[in-house]
């Protein structure tokens, strides 16, 4: 059984498309999404003289045809931002109100999600490729039902899945991280949650952990110290473990033959701890690269045949 | 660009109107300070520690070159490197360095003009150095530009033979090369100013042997333990080594050259027995050299100038050194953010190194600058009939400043603190490397074993990998006096690596057109052209230059060249090495039934 492992695309429109095509493009069998699927920016694209004004990336561009317009909202999604069309009123009303941000922010992300499904439904029905996405810490829980409402796409958070002779366990909650996201647990309560899920596990060395949280001190979860004020510490060179200690001690209790991580999108690598391989493909999804794992999995004898971490 | 993490808030200056919404959510930093960039550049192009020993030493054996005019130029042809590299930044922030944006960049059939041009003119030279000659010669050299092809056809193939030799097997070389620089610049100056004539093991080439192991040690310590700590040795760093050269530079500013004359001439009396040094060290060198040294024209640009740019790049080539990663939901802010940081390193280097020059023209005077750093140097080179030292230790010039005030202990407070230059230069030594094996690791080319780190996080594998040759080539280094002569080899690989990026930034534009339009560089142009790629051609004829010159050596002044077929068989040794490495690794893979042409395969998105 072949497992292609993407995560951390936060909104990323390009990386997504990627990653609905990796099952042919690789000859995966199963297609996971380990969550972060959400975008984190809105760029307005605001009316202007008849034409419409937008910066990205700190340039400003000036669209004057539809077709300008289309491309620009193409390449701001395939960032992973959601392009907004404003008029110069409207972006005034919401510098000062931030609820209507959050609104927006909430309906464009359901949006895109819905959207995604819609995609996915049409490019995987008839492939026999199977496809699991768990939402992750940066993914609000309105998600969730769109997923599980998809028809090709199974939900991953909290679900016990059969894959080949293996057993899928998802949960896209981690370690608290300095940005109160949606999904933060402290250790001992995740270190339960991940209990609970294993629990339903058959025989624990054929599990396939996919757990949003990196190992702590794995080298996969080496990220970039902040200071008080949130900056990078030594321009960003001085790396720090961030990673869970719950999903370390749960990995190394229950042997699992493969884990699956992404959270630090800086900590690309794989490792063994124990008899686990236990990976993190990262993420450049700025760049609209698909970083991902690419893991053949022996079902006679359970456990990882090879792996390549990839950016497709 | 400056960007918040708090929900819903604006990343725009608070008086315009917003142009990015941003909610809350995990790695939204406020970006990071363009400070801690210049901190990285500045201290990597390093004027005491690289600058003061590798290439100020040097302007004896170019006597109609102009050294301010060498300073100025090389650091005008830096200043296209720095925006290449920003631009790399800029486009591709978290690759990881040379060793990611070559594999993703160099593949097909630029991978094979990089890997043929690279290759074949090695494989010719190392031809040469073995004896072949002719069409003998000509023949390997074709071999090695078809294997270079067939290696840069394979995605990441060249990458990493350029970035393995430049960013791991290389520093190999630079870790004696540190413990040289900490002996010369600190221990045998400390020592002399406590008056230790006998260091015991740590004279001569033991001393060497020993101070590199020391090196070896704190820069592996460093790593194990994390360089969260030592950004701050290094800022401190910073301070008390700019204040120490302001106290040094303030001193040779109010002394008159015959109160420095007389000064080293008490100094050497005291310390080394020597009498009249100042004046014999110019004598002997006179005599050998045949003609009187000339005086510094601050303005002049000599014929030899473009001699003394290759010996520059010894200090000036590193403003690019750090600083690889950088936050999300990011603009064209960080790209001159980025360059600023390193504009500034190479520029604040730059303006103190010419201060330093006229400082030393005035006060030292420039026949005895010359004169006394040749005097040393000459010997360490092996420089055939070159006289002996007039005093046994290198004139310093943090020490020889230190002269100017009569009080010891004054002397060693200088001189000590002037250590301060090294301290936070030497500890990235083998960061950089650990993290060019482990992308090597992940991308399978290396055992996975290579990326393997304790419960603690350390590296040891990886530390293992870089710490092992670095103790055979320290121990060659100190016991063999070939050894020394290879030590511009340490500039040279990391020129090539650099000048593979150079080249990959100039076709990035047309070549990986996706990647480039999604950046922020896309909009970047000069005269049509995208910035990017002006930078990175003009970045790739300097370095091509400079390297034909080191390699060709028509007049015999780097040592490194086709006059010293140990060095060009110890750079084919390396490359060969390098290569070999892939090739296994393919192979091997690929009896596992792993492809490694996968790694860099872009999947289809429609």
């Amino acid at each position: 059984m072949r497992i292609f492992f993407a995560t951390d695309i936060h909104g990323s429109e390009v990386c997504w498309r990627k990653f609905l095509n990796a099952g042919k493009f690789h000859k995966a069998d199963v297609l996971i999404m380990g969550g972060d699927m959400t975008g984190k920016a809105m760029v307005p694209i605001v009316q202007s003289n008849g034409g419409w004004e937008v910066t990205l990336q700190e340039q400003r561009h000036e669209l004057h045809r539809e077709d300008e317009l289309v491309a620009m909202e193409k390449r701001i999604r395939d960032r992973g931002y959601y392009p907004i069309r404003l008029t110069r009123d409207e972006l005034q009303a919401w510098s000062a109100d931030k609820a209507l941000v959050d609104a927006r922010f909430k309906d464009e992300m359901l949006r895109s999600v819905e959207a995604w499904m819609a995609l996915a439904d049409e490019r995987l029905g008839g492939t026999g490729i199977r496809c699991v996405v768990s939402p992750a810490n940066d993914d609000m829980f309105e998600i969730d039902p769109i997923i599980d409402r998809a028809e090709h796409v199974q939900l991953g958070e909290a679900n016990t899945i059969q894959l080949d002779g293996f057993t899928l366990v998802s949960t896209g909650w981690a370690n608290p991280t300095p940005w109160n996201t949606f999904r933060e647990l402290p250790e001992d309560e995740l270190r339960t949650r991940i209990d609970g899920l294993v629990a339903t596990v058959p025989d624990r060395q054929r599990a396939i952990f996919n757990f949003h949280a990196p190992p702590y001190a794995s080298n996969l979860d080496a990220a970039p110290q902040l200071d008080a004020d949130m900056k990078y510490v030594a321009g960003g060179q001085a790396l720090v473990p961030v990673g869970s200690k719950a999903v370390r001690e749960s990995i190394l209790d229950y042997g699992p033959a493969l884990s699956l991580h992404g959270h630090i999108h800086e900590g690309k690598g794989a490792v063994k701890l124990g008899r686990t391989l236990a990976v993190n493909p990262g993420s450049s999804y700025e760049d609209g690269v698909l970083q991902a794992a690419i893991v053949d999995l022996d079902a006679k004898k359970g456990e990882v045949k090879r792996y390549l971490l990839i950016n497709g | 660009m400056e960007t918040t993490s708090s929900e819903g808030q604006v990343a725009a200056p608070a008086a315009a109107s917003p142009t990015l919404f941003l909610r809350n959510a995990t790695g939204l930093v406020k970006g990071w300070s363009g400070f801690d960039a210049f901190v990285y550049s500045f201290m990597s192009v390093n004027l005491v520690t690289l600058g003061m020993y590798y290439s100020f030493t040097v302007f004896g054996w170019v006597q109609d070159g102009s050294p301010i005019a060498a300073i100025l130029v090389t650091a005008v042809a830096m200043t296209f490197l720095a925006i290449t590299y920003a631009g790399l930044v800029a486009v591709m922030p978290r690759a990881g360095g040379d060793y990611v944006w070559q594999s993703r960049i160099l593949d097909g059939p630029p991978g094979a003009v990089a890997g043929a041009v690279t290759i074949g003119i090695g494989a010719g030279l190392v031809a040469g150095a073995l004896g072949l000659a002719g069409v003998a010669q000509l023949a390997v050299g074709i071999v090695g530009a078809i294997a270079g092809a067939a290696l840069g056809m394979w995605r990441g193939g060249i990458g990493f033979i350029l970035a393995a030799t430049g960013w791991w097997l290389i520093l190999a070389l630079w870790a004696p090369i540190y413990g040289a620089i900490l002996n010369l610049q600190f221990v045998q100056p400390v020592a002399a100013l406590l008056g230790i004539t006998d260091l015991g093991p740590l004279a001569g080439q033991s001393g060497v042997f020993i101070v590199s192991l020391i090196v070896i040690a704190l820069v592996t310590g460093l790593v194990a333990l994390g360089m969260a700590g030592y950004a701050r040795i290094q800022r401190a760093s910073l301070g008390i080594g700019l204040l120490v050269l302001v106290v040094v530079f303030a001193l040779m500013a109010i002394s008159s050259q015959a109160n420095f004359q007389a000064a080293f001439d008490r100094e050497a009396q005291a310390l080394w027995g020597v009498s009249n040094a100042y004046q014999t060290t110019i004598d002997v060198e006179t005599t050998f050299y045949g003609a009187e040294f000339p005086a510094l024209d601050p303005l002049g640009f000599g014929p030899g100038t473009w001699l003394l740019i290759p010996l520059m790049l010894f200090w000036l080539l590193y403003p690019n050194w750090g600083a690889t990663l950088y936050g999300e939901v990011r603009g064209a802010g960080d790209f001159r953010k980025v360059l600023i940081g390193m504009l500034g390193g190479i520029w604040v280097a730059t303006f103190l190194a010419i201060v330093f020059v006229l400082l030393s023209a005035k006060t030292f005077g420039w026949d005895f600058f010359q004169a006394t750093n040749v005097n040393y140097l000459d010997p360490v080179y092996a420089v055939e009939g070159a006289p002996d030292p007039v005093i046994p230790i290198w004139s310093y010039p943090m020490m020889l400043g230190a002269f100017l005030i009569d009080n010891r202990i004054i002397q060693i407070i200088i001189v000590v603190l002037a250590g301060a230059w090294f301290l936070g230069w030497a500890g990235t030594l083998f960061l950089s490397s650990t993290r060019m094996i482990f992308a090597a690791a992940f991308d399978r080319i290396l055992p996975e074993q290579a990326a393997r780190v304790s419960d603690r996080g350390v590296p040891w594998v990886a530390l293992l990998l870089i710490m092992i040759p670095s103790v055979i080539l320290s121990y060659f280094y100190a016991f063999n006096s070939d050894f020394v002569a290879l030590t511009l080899d340490a500039t040279l690989v990391i020129a090539v690596t650099f000048f593979g990026s150079a080249f990959a930034a100039t076709i990035l534009p047309w070549w990986k057109k996706d990647v480039y339009q999604n950046s922020p560089m896309a909009r970047m142009h000069i005269f049509g052209l995208p910035l990017v790629s002006i930078a990175g051609a003009i970045t790739t004829i300097f370095l091509g230059w400079v390297l034909y010159m080191w390699i060709v050596d028509p007049n015999g002044l780097y040592l490194i060249g086709v006059g010293n077929p140990n060095s060009i068989i110890f750079l084919g040794i390396l490359y060969g090495v390098a290569a070999l490495i892939y090739v296994v690794a393919r192979l091997y893979r690929r009896s596992q039934g792993v492809d490694l042409d996968a790694i860099h395969a872009e999947i289809p998105a429609d």
